[in-house]
């Protein structure tokens, strides 16, 4: 159970890092693809408009997704934890 | 004559800011009502709603550049510094999955503490360090910013603007702590959005744009004439490594930002961390989205009216009181201060953090949590005063950009983070070496310092995306290498992770007192990811055209 819950947290972690500097960095793939341009969307070129669109709704539904998903990881998470012995949880001050 | 900013109904714009700070004070007022302990002083109670969260983590991050400086940039490099500001609004959302929540769930105050948890004193002296300075030059540039605009809001020197704006800023964010911080700053951005986007509808209207109604995208058909005014506004003008750079240089650092991760800590839960970040991605994506709009209409008002302007930084400015009532362009000036004020009100109390939890915990271990709060106080107020002082005659260095000092951060604090919060081999020496080394690497090869031995040149170099892309990858290379290496030789036992340093790690991430082993223990992965990070060191070293 444990294991399929660590896997689980870093795919999500590694899925969600992806889709965000996609969103972030949509440019790029402009620079990578330049047979892309030259479209219009809405009267701007399409290299203008999506990156922009991506940065700003793109982000947004990212984000969204990305609260449901990690909250549900986390109701499952601590399910898991309070199956396991009670114990208090601390965290060490450290010293160098 | 040079176009510059000359707002002619003057008491009406005394009018505006005086209102506006009488509102912040009242809520800097009601906040230190709510402050008693250090929890509430550092974190607002950790109480912080998701909206009102949004709203100030939003604010916190857009500065007074998305009103000055990103729009004389625009003009500047058109386009593709669209690109760059586009992808700041990735940080809070990358932070807040990469580190933010674990560090919410350990009750941290800024970063700070989690590396002295994590790695101990010395590598949080480095550490904090390295933010504080960096926080210092943000200060630095929010109040030089708002000392100019009082200069040009009001005729006075830029000295006198300096002196009021900076103490009447102090006042109310020292008297409200993390609490009228994040209120302040919530108000602040509906400010913020309210004064780029409805004088933003009315200009455009009057350039000729038949989408006016909704300024941040419907401008579509102004398009063509812009083209015929400036044929290349649209042009991505350079190759792919300038796209990539701006990964390590302006990706990476911001990640980083103690203000910004504070603004995650203060939330009420964990789950009300990331549906802040949602609210984040909506808020700061309509004021980003008309700033754009903003740099666009700049570049057209530059190119059709023959307008030339002295001041860059003016220009939105300048199309306010060339096209909309006195009011208006006092209350965009407004919102220009708020930003300034939210940014700001974020690094002081980043910087009182630093200072009064995180440092003072490794000087003064045994003092008392009262004791500590005052000397929170202090250090917020007297770091203010600082970056007042400084901003009189500002050291060439410290202003020259703090989109360069991004890079800065980047590679002395981001690898110390993301790696201690998802590799147990992370090693404390490993930590110091790779962030103190680096570091200086970076300010050796920027151009600022040593303009003599620099790699890139141009504002690929005085933007830092020239050396942060050989530093950053370097750093987190060096690190994970030092790491593998000083955990393997027994004289250097005393510093490799213990115990209890890995079980921090687990606890962090949610495990309550299940402890393994081998949860982010994985050593294949870290040793691809230096393989890779020599690479695109390798690759930034190489000549920039």
């Amino acid at each position: 159970m444990k294991e399929k819950l660590y896997k689980k947290e870093v795919w999500i972690t590694v899925v969600f890092t992806v889709l965000l500097m996609l969103m972030g960095h949509f440019a790029q793939i402009f620079v990578i693809f330049p047979g892309l341009k030259g479209g219009r969307l809405w009267g701007f070129p399409v290299e203008y408009i999506v990156p922009i669109l991506m940065g700003w709704f793109g982000l947004a539904i990212v984000c969204l997704i990305q609260t449901v998903v990690c909250n549900k990881f986390d109701d499952e998470l601590d399910e898991f934890v309070k199956s396991q012995k009670p114990e208090q949880v601390t965290v060490k001050t450290g010293k160098g | 004559m040079p176009m510059e900013y000359a707002l002619k109904e003057v008491w009406t714009g005394v009018a505006v800011i005086a209102v506006m700070f009488a509102l912040f004070y009242y809520i800097g007022w009601w906040s230190s009502k709510k402050t008693a302990s250090e929890d509430d002083f550092y974190a607002a109670g950790f109480s912080i709603g998701p909206v009102t969260n949004g709203l100030s983590m939003a604010a916190t991050w857009a500065s007074l550049a998305t009103f000055l400086g990103v729009i004389a940039l625009i003009l500047k490099l058109q386009v593709p510094f669209v690109y760059l500001w586009i992808q700041w609004a990735i940080s809070i959302p990358l932070l807040t999955l990469l580190y933010g929540t674990s560090l919410r769930r350990m009750k941290a105050f800024t970063p700070g503490t989690f590396i002295k948890a994590r790695y101990g004193n010395g590598a949080t002296l480095v550490i904090a360090g390295w933010m504080m300075l960096i926080m210092v030059m943000y200060a630095l540039g929010q109040m030089i910013g708002l000392g100019q605009a009082f200069e040009i809001l009001f005729g006075v020197p830029y000295n006198t603007g300096l002196i009021v704006a900076g103490l009447a800023t102090l006042g109310f964010i020292t008297m409200g702590g993390m609490y009228g911080a994040s209120y302040n700053a919530a108000f602040q951005m509906i400010i913020m959005i309210l004064a780029m986007i409805v004088p933003m509808g009315v200009i455009m209207k009057k350039m000729g744009a038949s989408g006016w109604w909704f300024p941040p995208l419907a401008y579509g058909d102004m398009v063509p004439e812009m083209l015929k005014a400036i044929p290349t506004f649209f042009d991505m003008k350079y190759d792919y490594r300038w796209y990539f750079a701006l990964i390590p240089a302006f990706t990476l650092g911001p990640v980083a930002l103690p203000h910004l991760a504070m603004r995650v800590f203060t939330s009420s839960s964990i789950k009300s961390a990331r549906w802040a970040m949602f609210w984040f991605a909506v808020f700061l994506g309509t004021l980003f989205t008309g700033c754009y709009t903003a740099g666009f209409a700049g570049n057209f008002f530059t190119a059709t009216t023959g307008a030339k302007i002295a001041k860059p930084d003016q220009i939105l400015l300048i199309m306010n009181v060339y096209y909309n009532p006195g009011l208006i362009a006092a209350f965009v000036i407004g919102g220009a201060m708020a930003a300034g004020l939210s940014t700001v009100g974020g690094n002081l109390m980043a910087i009182a953090g630093l200072m009064g939890n995180d440092l003072l915990g490794v000087l003064a271990p045994n003092m008392d949590k009262r004791a500590k709060m005052k000397w929170g106080y202090v250090t917020l107020g007297a770091s203010g005063l600082i970056a007042i002082l400084l901003a009189f005659k500002p050291p060439a260095f410290l202003v020259t950009s703090i989109l360069w000092a991004f890079g800065l951060l980047a590679t002395t604090v981001s690898p110390g983070i993301l790696l201690g919060v998802w590799w147990k081999e992370a090693n404390k020496l490993a930590l110091m070496i790779s962030s103190i080394v680096c570091g200086i690497i970076y300010i050796v090869i920027s151009p600022h310092v040593l303009p003599s031995i620099c790699i890139g040149k141009g504002i690929v170099a005085a933007l830092g995306m020239s050396g942060g892309l050989v530093t950053v990858p370097l750093s987190f290379a060096l690190f994970i290498l030092g790491s593998l290496s000083f955990n393997r030789i027994g004289a250097l036992s005393a510093w490799a992770p213990t115990l209890e340093d890995r079980k921090v790690i687990d606890r962090i991430h949610g495990w309550g007192a299940d402890y393994d082993e081998k949860r982010y223990n994985n050593n294949t992965w870290a040793i691809a990811a230096a393989v890779v990070c020599i690479g695109i060191t390798y690759w930034g070293l190489q000549p920039w055209a």
